[in-house]
C-alpha cells in the first residue's frame, strides 16, 4: 500500500432498499486521510447513517441492497470483506459511536468489563492489562473517579457519561478510523461543547482520522477539515472546511446555510429553502435539488457531475459558479439522456 | 418610560412533583418550577431557554394552566387564571394557544387536518359551519398548505407540515398569545426555517404574544425580544435578547453561550467551556443551584441561594457575584461572512425572489367573531 494513498477511499456508494427505484444513497465518492476529520452534513433521511452503516458492514441486507461501491480502508476493500473479517476489523481498526449511546454499550455489563472486553478481544492481553486500559480510557474521557465508575452499569450513567463511555470503548484500541454518528445530538449544549474538545483532543492524541455525521453546521465548522454536503443521497458539494463555509457553491448549500438562524443581530426573515425533499418515489431524475432549488433550469434535468472547480473543493451544480451565470445544458440533451 | 403593558404575570410559581412514594417514611419529589416571578410584555417574543430538565416544559404548561400550580399565581390580563374556575378558564383558552414539540403524538390520527384546526372554534362556539369551513382554508392556506388538505389525515404529512397544521390549529380561535414548547426542534433546519418565518409573519399581521421554548440557541437569537434563562426550576436571568447574547451577567448564561457550535471556522476555537452536568432535580445543591459548576463560585455561593434581583437597566440576575464579574459573551462580529458567502447569499435571495415574485402570497384571514359568550 502506497504511503500517500489516503487512509479511506469510497468510490461510488449505492444502496437502496428492497425493489425500490431509487437509490437512497447514490454514487458517493469521499476520501480521507490519516489523522484528518471528515463532516458529512445534511438533513434527515438524506442518506448519511447509511453511508457510515454501508462502511461498518452493518446495513441491514437484505432489505438494503449494496448496488455498487468499493471502500478501500488500509489495503482492503470494506464493502466485500467476509463476516469474519469484518469482526476482526471492527473495534480495532475502525470503530463507530453512535447517538445513542446504549445501541453500542450492553446494558447487562459493567462499564469497565465491556471496554476490557474488547481490548481483549482484539490484542489478547492478560485480563489484568486490559482492566488497566479501560481505567486508562476511563480517565482520558475525563469521567469522574474512574475507578468507580469502571464498575457501574450504564445505566447509573447520566446520558454525557454513558457518551464519554462510548467513546473510551471506541477509542480503547487506538482505531485508524472512528466513525462517529451525530454523537453529541441528543446532548445540552454545554455538554455537548465538553464532548466535542474531548473527541478533538482524543483525536490529536491518537491520529485517529474521523467521519462524523451531523445535521448541525456549526458542529461541522468547529470540528472538520473536510466536508462533504449531502442531499437526498448524493453528496452535492464537498471540500476543504473553509473553502465550504466562505466560498459556498452549491444551491442547496448557501440554501442551508441562509436558512440558519444568525447569532448575530437579527436582519430580518429567514431566507429559506421553498418544498421538502421530494419522497424516494418522487425524485427527480437529474439534480435530486431541482424542485426547490431557486436557479434551476430545464437542463437540470440532467444530472449534475461532481466538478472540482478549486482543490478539492467539488460541486455538483450546472450553474455553478453562480455569479457567471453559466447555463445547464439544453433541455434537448437532458430530454435524451 | 411607563409602566410595561403586561400580558401574563407569575408571581412565586411552583411546581412540584411526587417522583417516588414509598409505603413509609418521605416521598421525594422534584421542584420542577421553583419559585418563578415573570413578567411578559403584551406583543413581545418572550423565550425561556435551558437545558433538559430544567423546567421549561412545566412552566409553559402553568402559564396557560395546562397544569396547577402548587403554590403562586399567573395573572392573565389582570385575571389570576391559577384560582379561576375550569369552567372560565375554558373561555379565556380562546386567548391562550399551545404548540407542541412533537408534531407526530399532538395531532389525533382520528380526525381530518380540517377536523383538527376546526376543533377549537367549534369549542368556543366561534361562527357558523359555513364560516368555520372558510376560515379553515384560509388558514392552512396561510401556513403554507393547501385548502383542499383539509380532507386527510395527519399521518399523510411531513414533519414541517403537521407543524404547520398544528400552528394554524393553534390559531382557529383567534388567540391573543401563543406558546410554543419546543416549536421547530424537531424540524430540519430549511423546514425550520420556513416554521420561523411562518410564526413570525402571524405574530405581526395577528398582533399576538409569542411564548418560545428552546434549546437552540441561535432559533432564540433571532425569534426573542427578551429572554429567560432557567437552571434548575429557577430563572437566573432575564434580559433583552442582544445584550444577554453579547453581555451575559449570570455565569450560566455565559457557559451556554459559550458553548453555542458557530458556524464559521475558528470562531469558537479556544473558547473555554464548563465541566459536569446539571445536577439531580430532587436533589439541588444548597446555595446556588449553579455553584458546583461555576468556575467563579465561593463560599457564600455555597451558602446562601441568590435572589433574582432586577437592575435599573431592565435586567435580571441571580448571581451573588455578578456586579463585580465581567463575563464574555458573543464577539460582535460573530455573524460575519466572507465576501463570497455574502455575494453567493445575495444571488440566492435574489433568485428566490424572482421566482417568488410569480406567487401572491396569501394575507391573514380576519379573526371570526363569536356566536354569543
Ligand atoms: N430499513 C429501512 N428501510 C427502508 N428505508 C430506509 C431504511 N433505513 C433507512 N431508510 C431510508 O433511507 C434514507 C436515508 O436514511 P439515513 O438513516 O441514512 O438518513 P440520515 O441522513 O442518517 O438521517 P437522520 O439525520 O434523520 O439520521 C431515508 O429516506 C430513510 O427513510
Ligand atoms: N408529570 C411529571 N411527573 C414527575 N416529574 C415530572 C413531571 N413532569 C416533569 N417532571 C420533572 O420535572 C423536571 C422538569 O421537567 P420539564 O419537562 O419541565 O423540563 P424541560 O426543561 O422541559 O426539559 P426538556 O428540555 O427535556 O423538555 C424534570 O426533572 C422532570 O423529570
Ligand atoms: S443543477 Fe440546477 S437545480 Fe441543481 S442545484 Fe444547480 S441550478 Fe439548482
Ligand atoms: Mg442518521
Ligand atoms: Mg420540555
Amino acid at each position: 500500500m502506497p504511503e500517500d494513498a489516503p487512509l479511506l477511499q469510497i468510490t461510488d456508494l449505492s444502496i437502496r432498499f428492497g425493489a425500490a427505484a431509487t437509490n437512497l444513497v447514490d454514487g458517493v465518492s469521499l476520501s480521507l486521510d490519516r489523522g484528518e476529520t471528515l463532516c458529512i452534513v445534511g438533513e434527515s433521511g438524506c442518506g448519511k447513517s447509511l453511508t457510515a452503516l454501508a462502511l461498518m458492514g452493518l446495513l441491514p441486507t437484505p432489505p438494503a441492497r449494496l448496488m455498487s461501491g468499493t471502500a478501500m480502508f488500509e489495503g482492503r476493500d470494506l464493502l466485500s470483506l467476509s463476516l469474519q473479517e469484518l469482526q476482526n476489523v471492527r473495534g480495532d481498526r475502525m470503530a463507530m459511536i453512535f447517538q445513542e449511546p446504549m445501541t453500542s454499550l450492553n446494558p447487562a455489563l459493567k462499564v469497565g468489563e465491556q471496554i476490557a472486553e474488547a481490548v481483549r478481544r482484539h490484542k489478547g492481553v492478560s485480563r489484568d492489562a486490559a482492566r488497566n486500559r479501560a481505567l486508562d480510557m476511563l480517565q482520558k474521557v475525563r469521567i469522574p473517579a474512574p475507578e468507580k465508575r469502571l464498575d457501574e452499569y450504564p445505566h447509573q450513567m447520566s446520558g454525557g457519561m454513558r457518551q464519554r463511555a462510548m467513546i473510551a470503548m471506541a477509542m480503547a484500541n487506538d482505531p485508524a478510523l472512528l466513525i462517529a454518528d451525530e454523537p453529541t445530538t441528543a446532548l445540552d449544549v454545554t455538554v455537548q461543547a465538553q464532548v466535542l474538545d474531548l473527541m478533538r483532543q482524543l483525536q490529536d492524541e491518537s491520529a485517529s482520522a474521523m467521519i462524523m455525521i451531523t445535521h448541525d453546521l456549526g458542529v461541522v465548522a468547529e470540528m472538520a477539515d473536510k466536508v462533504a454536503v449531502m442531499y437526498a443521497g448524493r453528496i452535492v458539494e464537498a471540500g476543504p472546511v473553509a473553502a465550504v463555509f466562505e466560498n459556498p457553491q452549491h444551491p442547496y448549500t448557501i440554501g442551508l446555510m441562509s436558512s440558519m438562524p444568525s447569532l448575530g443581530d437579527r436582519s430580518g426573515k429567514l431566507v429559506t429553502i421553498p418544498g421538502i425533499v421530494p419522497p424516494a418515489d418522487a425524485m427527480p431524475e437529474g439534480c435530486r435539488f431541482v424542485s426547490r432549488c431557486p436557479f434551476a433550469q430545464p437542463g437540470c434535468a440532467l444530472a449534475p457531475p461532481m466538478r472540482e472547480f478549486d482543490r478539492g473543493h467539488a460541486v455538483a451544480c450546472w450553474r455553478a459558479p453562480l455569479e457567471t451565470g453559466v447555463d445547464a445544458p439544453s433541455p434537448e440533451i437532458a430530454g435524451a439522456a | 418610560m411607563g409602566k410595561p403593558d403586561l400580558i401574563i404575570e407569575t408571581r412565586a410559581l411552583r411546581r412540584r412533583f411526587v417522583t417516588h412514594k414509598p409505603l413509609v417514611g418521605a416521598q421525594t419529589e422534584v421542584r420542577a418550577v421553583d419559585g418563578i416571578d415573570l413578567r411578559i410584555r403584551r406583543g413581545e417574543t418572550f423565550a425561556i431557554v435551558g437545558e433538559s430538565g430544567c423546567g421549561k416544559s412545566t412552566l409553559a404548561r402553568l402559564l396557560v394552566r395546562l397544569i396547577d400550580p402548587s403554590e403562586g399565581s399567573v395573572i392573565y390580563d389582570g385575571t389570576d387564571i391559577s384560582r379561576i374556575s375550569a369552567d372560565k378558564m375554558r373561555g379565556l383558552r380562546r386567548d391562550l394557544q399551545f404548540i407542541f414539540q412533537d408534531p407526530f403524538s399532538s395531532l389525533n390520527p382520528r380526525m381530518t387536518v380540517g377536523a383538527l384546526v376546526e376543533e377549537p372554534m367549534r369549542a368556543h362556539r366561534i361562527g357558523t359551519r359555513r364560516e368555520r369551513r372558510a376560515r379553515v382554508a384560509a388558514l392552512l392556506e396561510r401556513v403554507g398548505l393547501m385548502p383542499e388538505h383539509a380532507n386527510r389525515y395527519p399521518h399523510e404529512f411531513s414533519g414541517g407540515q403537521r407543524q404547520r397544521i398544528g400552528i394554524a390549529r393553534a390559531l382557529a380561535s383567534g388567540p391573543k398569545v401563543l406558546i410554543g414548547d419546543e416549536p421547530v426542534s424537531a424540524l430540519d433546519v430549511s423546514i425550520q426555517a420556513q416554521v420561523v418565518n411562518i410564526l413570525e409573519d402571524l405574530k405581526q399581521e395577528f398582533g399576538l404574544t409569542l411564548i418560545v421554548i428552546a434549546h437552540d440557541l441561535a432559533v432564540i437569537r433571532h425569534m426573542a425580544d427578551r429572554v429567560a434563562v432557567m437552571y434548575l426550576g429557577e430563572i437566573v436571568e432575564e434580559a433583552p435578547v442582544a445584550e444577554l447574547f453579547t453581555a451575559p451577567r449570570h455565569p450560566y448564561t455565559e457557559a451556554l453561550i459559550s458553548s453555542i457550535p458557530v458556524p464559521r471556522v475558528g470562531a469558537r476555537a479556544g473558547v473555554a467551556t464548563i465541566d459536569g452536568e446539571p445536577p439531580n432535580p430532587i436533589a439541588p445543591p444548597p446555595g446556588c443551584r449553579f455553584h458546583p459548576r461555576c468556575p467563579y463560585a465561593q463560599a457564600v455561593c455555597r451558602a446562601e441561594r441568590p435572589k433574582l434581583t432586577r437592575g435599573p437597566d431592565a435586567r435580571s440576575v441571580a448571581c451573588h457575584r455578578h456586579a463585580e464579574l465581567s463575563l464574555t459573551g458573543l464577539a460582535p462580529d460573530i455573524a460575519a461572512r466572507s465576501p463570497e458567502a455574502e455575494q453567493r447569499f445575495s444571488l440566492y435571495r435574489a433568485a428566490r425572489a424572482t421566482r417568488e415574485g410569480a406567487k401572491p402570497s396569501g394575507s391573514f384571514p380576519q379573526p371570526l367573531t363569536p356566536d354569543k359568550e
